[in-house]
């Protein structure tokens, strides 16, 4: 009864405290909205006359907003980044902060379901999906399953998280034996939610370019550089703009994390470049069109190079301890490989699967302005759930936000 | 005696036209009540369609009586079967040339001369009904079955909307109706077939290029033309049970 109590309180004075700040809190939140309302029209549109307002037909079907689901989910798994050294290796700098990686693997998963609705073509029919709900095709479609994991991940980092900064609140240590379980099953699950993912291509036989068995792998290396390379940033920022304490040695552990990873993404794609155009069998169409373009279109060569640079660029920046720990050339190849991947594992990778189609042709996907307008939506959507959530975050973890200070403290933000 | 030649001629031509249960019916159908005709028994048929190639004549009659019966939008990308046109250069046979200017709908304009070394033909394509169909296994919510006489159905009250299936079909026979928002494809005219009548793109077939046949049925002139031609099914490597089989499928169709 008493916890019963507390939590509400503990909600009660979580909205209390995402309700007030400054001003620049309050023009960030303001822009977000200002986005989101902005996505809302692109998307009422959508609404009204169906998918015709995207770019997407049927030789092309899906683009823009599944390749950002795609590379979203790669953001949730990415998470793990943080939790194993935190609660594997019991490493004190990360252990600190790691909370903030399931924050943002609940950010990620609020986006990605965003995009699953707005892509479905009968979104008053989204509940056919939901788990518990719906009927599902379970087990034998890859969407099924996909619906499942996204959702217990959702699910388990929200429990978790929510339960640490409650316990803070209410100045008590967590029950290990309830957080360590959940922490652990949240590792084979990071791996699971990309993984099917990536399976959810990776079974198509009818579209050869997805149907090569290093998918999986690849889907995981680049998450674990690019999920990171926003944790990275975040952190500084945190550091900057709040007393939040982060230690250089646990955002330059990070980093070395990465520079394994990118050089095992970078391995990984070349390996499926040799294979393809090496053997050069009538599959070969796909990754042609995306590396050298087919039949005088080269919509995507452009992109497809620049990714690799990028990738290139930020191993070689990350490899090099030097570089590593220079606050610029970090934040440099931080961005870099951020910009590599979402090109790779968003419309690099489901453009070139459909294109050629099954028949041969080949239609060029370029998104609308609509599901432009309907991502960016999107987004601020999931940065102001992540913003919300910081918001009450950083003052439990500096310990501002307790339960037994909540008087004073209340007065004082008032 | 006259009548009853004629009447053993009309008998033998139903039985050489039409299918086992759908010669039974058939008389329930010229009586304007096929509703009437014996109840339709699902596992009783396994249906499957012959085409051959050498017949087809570009015609598009199919394409038009497809649209017409099913109520298919007459746009160019809603189709439910459409027709190909290749045309083969005997020095390069793996990139045909393929045109199918609104899905032969309005038939083939002349374009190729005759004479320049090169063979034209024409392929009609629609869903393949498959066995183990891809489209099936990966929808979501179950909306796009099999039935247990052997055809692909989608349930349109049902169906999400989620182009799963359309990009796991190997032969680019699902679209989006862009009416109801769901995916649309051939339903081997199935509320012709189980009332015993044939498909409205085999019954104008002006050259008899297109023929639904019941494997089930022992007496199906399917399995002649099985038997005794070189058939092939589209994407063998597919290994999707097609059920579309097709007599002088040339290599170079995809």
């Amino acid at each position: 009864m008493e916890t019963i109590r507390n939590f509400r309180r503990f909600c009660l004075d979580s909205l209390r405290l995402v309700v007030v700040g400054n001003r620049a809190y309050y023009g960030w939140v303001a822009f977000l909205l200002a986005l989101m309302g902005l996505g809302i029209v692109a998307y009422l549109g959508q609404f009204q006359d169906g998918l015709i307002h995207t770019n997407m037909r049927d030789q092309v079907s899906w683009g823009f907003y599944i390749g950002n689901f795609t590379f979203l989910v790669g953001l949730a798994a990415a998470a793990i980044m943080l939790v194993i050294p935190a609660y594997v290796y019991e490493w004190k700098p990360i252990k600190e902060i790691a909370i903030l990686g399931e924050l943002l693997a609940i950010s990620a998963l609020v986006m990605c379901l965003g995009f699953v609705l707005v892509d479905i073509g009968r979104p008053d029919r989204f509940w056919h999906i939901m788990p518990l709900v719906g009927l599902l095709n379970f087990p034998s479609s890859l969407l099924a399953w996909d619906v499942i994991a996204l959702n217990s991940y959702l699910l388990l980092n929200y429990v978790v998280a929510t339960y640490l900064l409650y316990c803070a609140y209410t100045d008590r240590h967590y029950v290990k034996g309830f957080v360590y379980p959940l922490v652990f099953l949240s590792i084979p699950m990071a791996v699971s939610i990309h993984t099917v993912t990536a399976y959810l291509y990776n079974g198509l036989g009818a579209r050869p370019y997805w149907n090569s068995a290093i998918l999986a792998p690849r889907f995981l290396a680049s998450a674990f550089c690019s999920g990171p390379a926003i944790l990275l940033i975040l952190l500084q920022i945190l550091r900057k703009t709040t007393r939040l304490e982060i230690k250089d040695e646990a955002i330059f552990k990070i980093a070395e994390l990465m520079a394994y990873t990118m050089g095992f993404n970078l391995f990984l794609t070349a390996a499926e470049a040799f294979k393809e155009f090496y053997t050069n069998s009538q599959d070969v169409v796909f990754i042609r069109y995306l590396y050298l373009g087919l039949r005088g279109h080269y919509t995507l060569v452009p992109f497809a190079w620049a990714s690799v640079l990028c990738g290139l660029v930020a191993f070689l920046l990350f490899l090099v301890p030097k570089t590593r720990k220079n606050w610029v050339t970090l934040n440099i190849g931080c961005v870099l490989i951020y910009a590599s991947v979402y090109i790779e594992k968003g419309m690099g990778l489901i453009i070139p699967g459909l294109t050629p189609d099954t028949l041969g042709e080949i239609y060029t996907y370029r998104p609308s302005l609509t599901e432009v307008g309907v991502a960016s939506g999107i987004f601020a959507l999931g940065f102001l759930v992540f913003t919300l959530m910081l918001k009450v975050a950083v003052p439990v973890m500096l310990g501002d936000f307790t339960m037994a200070g909540r008087p004073a403290r209340s007065a004082a933000a008032a | 005696m006259e009548a009853d030649r004629r009447e053993f001629l009309k008998q033998t031509g139903l039985l050489l036209v039409l299918t086992g249960a759908a010669a039974q019916a058939w008389d329930f159908v010229l009586a304007g009540e096929p509703e009437k005709a014996p109840t339709y028994k699902l596992l009783d048929h396994w249906w499957a369609m012959a085409m051959d190639i050498r017949k087809c004549i570009g015609c598009g009659n199919c394409v038009r009586a497809c649209k017409t019966e099913n109520g298919v939008l007459l746009e160019p990308d809603c189709f439910r079967t459409w027709v190909e046109r290749y045309h083969v250069h005997p020095d390069d046979p793996e990139h045909p040339e393929v045109d199918s200017p609104n899905g032969g709908y309005d038939g083939f304009p002349e374009k190729y001369k005759a004479g320049d070394g090169s063979k034209n033909f024409f392929v009609p394509k629609m869903c393949n009904h498959c066995a183990h169909s891809p489209c099936v296994q990966v929808c979501p919510v179950g909306a796009t079955f099999e039935s247990p006489d052997g055809v692909v159905l989608v349930d349109k009250t049902y169906c999400l909307g989620c182009r799963y299936c359309v990009q796991a079909c190997p032969y680019g026979c699902r679209y989006i109706d862009p009416r109801t928002e769901t995916v649309d494809k051939c339903s081997l005219c199935y509320h012709r077939i189980t009332k015993g009548l044939t498909t409205a793109c085999c019954e104008v077939c002006p050259m008899g290029a297109r023929k639904l046949g019941d494997l089930k049925d022992p007496k199906d002139p399917i399995h002649d033309f099985l038997k005794d031609h070189m058939i092939h099914v589209l994407k063998p490597e597919m290994a999707t049970g097609a059920k579309a089989y097709y007599n002088g499928l040339d290599g170079s169709v995809r």
